[in-house]
């Protein structure tokens, strides 16, 4: 059984069709990348699972259950974690808080009346800063971060949340080479031990790190499998890598 | 910090021994303490979780109103009415023959100031399922509470009967005194305290949060919704504290007590103290009411265009407010030796990394988190 199943999977928006009937899975442990051309459908795909809008027909199972309608913080709770495209984090708070935040725990109001920090909790807070290279940072605001620190800490926010299954939405965009590497290292270490779902436009990162490949078109899947097998399919080259040109 | 908060505590608490207790100021004292929680209360919701309400004198209102008709009805039980009904004036002028059956509960003062704290908090609650569990927040949010505060008025106006109307409820036996201050000054340290408490635990990391982005927050598994209820319920009961020991201490309260210009008064002294602060809302209350009585005796005519100008400062100007302002300053002013806290700061993370680990155990941040 896969860890996500999507099955039948359709949206429409005033008319457009967006996502249609779409079968798609990812089984525990992967690293999967998913590729297609703007307008593809991997963003809005990305919002369904994780439960921002509702999808006009079609089922999400997540590790057993059914989580289509769920909100976002019940299917958050359930072990699924997204990166926004943008970075997305609570700019004022500083770098340790943002991830002491994002720690797992049951996010019950209550509980967290007068609920401090546990030294458990600490130092997994720092362990986390460590893997992202932040924690020389740890009490800066995070508005004061480079455009790159953002993405690590979001990643790290992820991390700590300790979730079943990452959903990275182009975590390099708007970074230098060098930060792309880095980037990609990062994804690399953190899928070790983690599911995770990249959408990533850079083939020369895709290259770098993928394993399995989906490419969506026009709201379905086109093509799946290794890297190489995809991109030396035509249907592929001709919607996705534009027609007849090598890459 | 704590020496001068003592001192500050010490001031307002010894003056009036000091002086007498017929000062007019013993009567600003106690009005400026209910101020400052009032716009502490905005503050929590506002400063630090971001929802702006300009409605929050409803909450303070209705405990006023609560107190005072409790006391009305009291105080005409001693003092009869000029046709000898032994029931609060305004409500014979209105042609009422009794006191109503649903109000005659109000005799028991502490019946009336338990309405007083709970039927404001049981309204937030409502008003925050009704709202918050829509994503109704923002502007909004904001329109929904002046409507509020705007209905509220017109209840109490068109109800005179009941509610003395455009007069108001006065003539009552107040509590105007030196122990009724020391006490109000312990409900405001214990407000302080609660506040310091809730913005600094976890909980206040996590409005603090919802405040800076509140998707990022639902996204990270926060039921938004309810941290919202939740603090907005506990502002909603500060603000009915508030307002309680305000119509006890004053000894008259109206229509305008409940009303938008008075929240968005409360709005602008916790922007001109400093929202996100817990000083601030003190300081700006105590600052610009303070003001107002020292000038509106001279510039009558002009006083709201003042501190609507003075609002539109502080906005444009330093949108932390007098405190962030200052915190702010501090820190700049400190800039010299940054690079060297961030240095020690390194030192420390390095130090951490070597301290925490067990010997003879591979560090495990590298392979997996």
């Amino acid at each position: 059984m896969a860890l996500l199943e999507v099955k039948g999977l359709t949206t429409r928006v005033s008319g457009y069709t967006i996502l249609d009937n779409l079968d798609f899975s990812v089984e525990e442990n992967e690293l999967r990348v998913l590729l297609g051309p703007n307008g593809a459908g991997k963003t809005t795909l990305i919002a369904m699972i994780t439960g921002q809008f509702r999808p006009t027909a079609g089922k999400i199972h997540f590790a057993g259950q059914d989580i289509t309608g769920w909100s976002p913080d019940a299917i958050f709770l359930a072990g699924i974690s997204r990166k926004f495209q943008v970075p997305n984090m609570y700019e004022t708070l500083s770098v340790y808080d943002n991830v002491m935040v994002s720690l797992q725990s049951d996010r019950k109001v209550f509980k967290y009346m007068f609920k401090g920090v546990t030294a458990a909790e600490d130092e997994r807070i720092w362990e986390i800063l460590d893997f992202v290279e932040l924690a020389g940072k740890a009490s800066d605001p995070a508005d004061t971060l480079a455009h790159g620190e953002r993405q690590w800490l979001e990643m790290g926010m992820l991390i700590a949340s300790n979730p079943k299954l990452l959903l990275l939405d182009e975590p390099t965009t708007g970074m230098t080479p060098d930060g792309k590497q880095r980037t990609a290292a990062l994804i690399q270490k953190i899928a070790r031990n983690h599911t995770v779902l990249l959408v990533e436009h850079d083939m020369h990162l895709v290259r770098q790190i993928a394993r399995k490949v989906t490419v969506l078109h026009q709201g379905q899947v086109l093509a799946e499998g290794a890297l190489d097998e995809v991109v030396s399919n035509k249907t592929v080259r001709e919607v996705y890598l534009g027609k007849g040109k090598r890459h | 910090m704590l020496l001068l908060g003592a001192a500050v505590v010490a001031v307002i608490g010894g003056f009036p021994v000091v002086a007498g207790t017929d000062s007019y100021i013993l009567l600003l004292l106690g009005k400026f303490l209910c101020y400052a929680i009032f716009a502490l209360s905005i503050d929590l919701i506002w400063g630090f979780t971001g929802i702006l309400s300009l409605g929050q004198a409803v909450y303070f209102g209705i405990g006023a109103y609560f107190v005072a008709l409790s006391l009305k009805i009291n105080y005409a039980l001693d003092h009869p009415t000029r046709y000898g009904n032994k029931f609060p004036d305004f409500m014979e002028w209105n042609g009422l023959k009794a006191l109503p059956h649903f109000m005659e509960p109000l005799v028991s003062t502490p019946f009336a100031v338990a309405c007083a704290l709970i039927v404001p908090t049981a309204l937030a609650f409502i008003f925050g399922v009704i709202t918050f569990k829509r994503h109704i927040y923002g502007v909004y949010c904001a329109v929904i509470t002046l409507a509020e505060s705007l209905i509220l008025q017109e209840f109490i106006i068109e109800y005179q009967a009941y509610t003395g109307g455009f007069n108001g409820i006065t003539d009552y036996s107040n509590y105007l005194g030196i122990p009724f201050l020391w006490f109000m000054l312990a409900v405001t340290i214990a407000f302080f305290l609660i506040a310091r408490v809730l913005t600094h635990s976890r909980i206040g990391t996590v409005l603090k949060s919802i405040r800076d982005n509140d998707l990022r927050a639902q996204f990270m598994g926060y039921n938004v919704a309810n941290y919202r209820i939740f603090v907005f319920c506990v502002s909603a009961f500060m603000s009915a504290a508030a307002g309680a020991m305000y119509a006890a201490w004053v000894g008259i309260i109206s229509y305008l007590d409940t009303g938008p210009v008075f929240s968005v008064e409360g709005v602008i002294w916790t922007a001109v103290g400093g929202r996100a602060t817990l000083i601030g809302p003190f300081l700006g209350a105590f600052l610009v009411k303070g003001l107002e009585f020292l000038l509106s005796g001279v510039l009558a005519a002009f006083w709201q265009l003042l501190v609507g100008l003075l609002f539109i400062f502080v906005v444009l100007v330093m949108p932390d407010g007098i405190v962030g302002s200052i915190a702010h300053w501090l820190r700049r002013h400190r800039k010299g030796t940054l690079t060297q806290l961030r240095e020690e700061q390194d030192l420390l993370a390095h130090d951490r990394e070597h301290d925490w680990q067990p010997a003879g155990v591979p560090r495990s941040g590298e392979e997996s988190v």
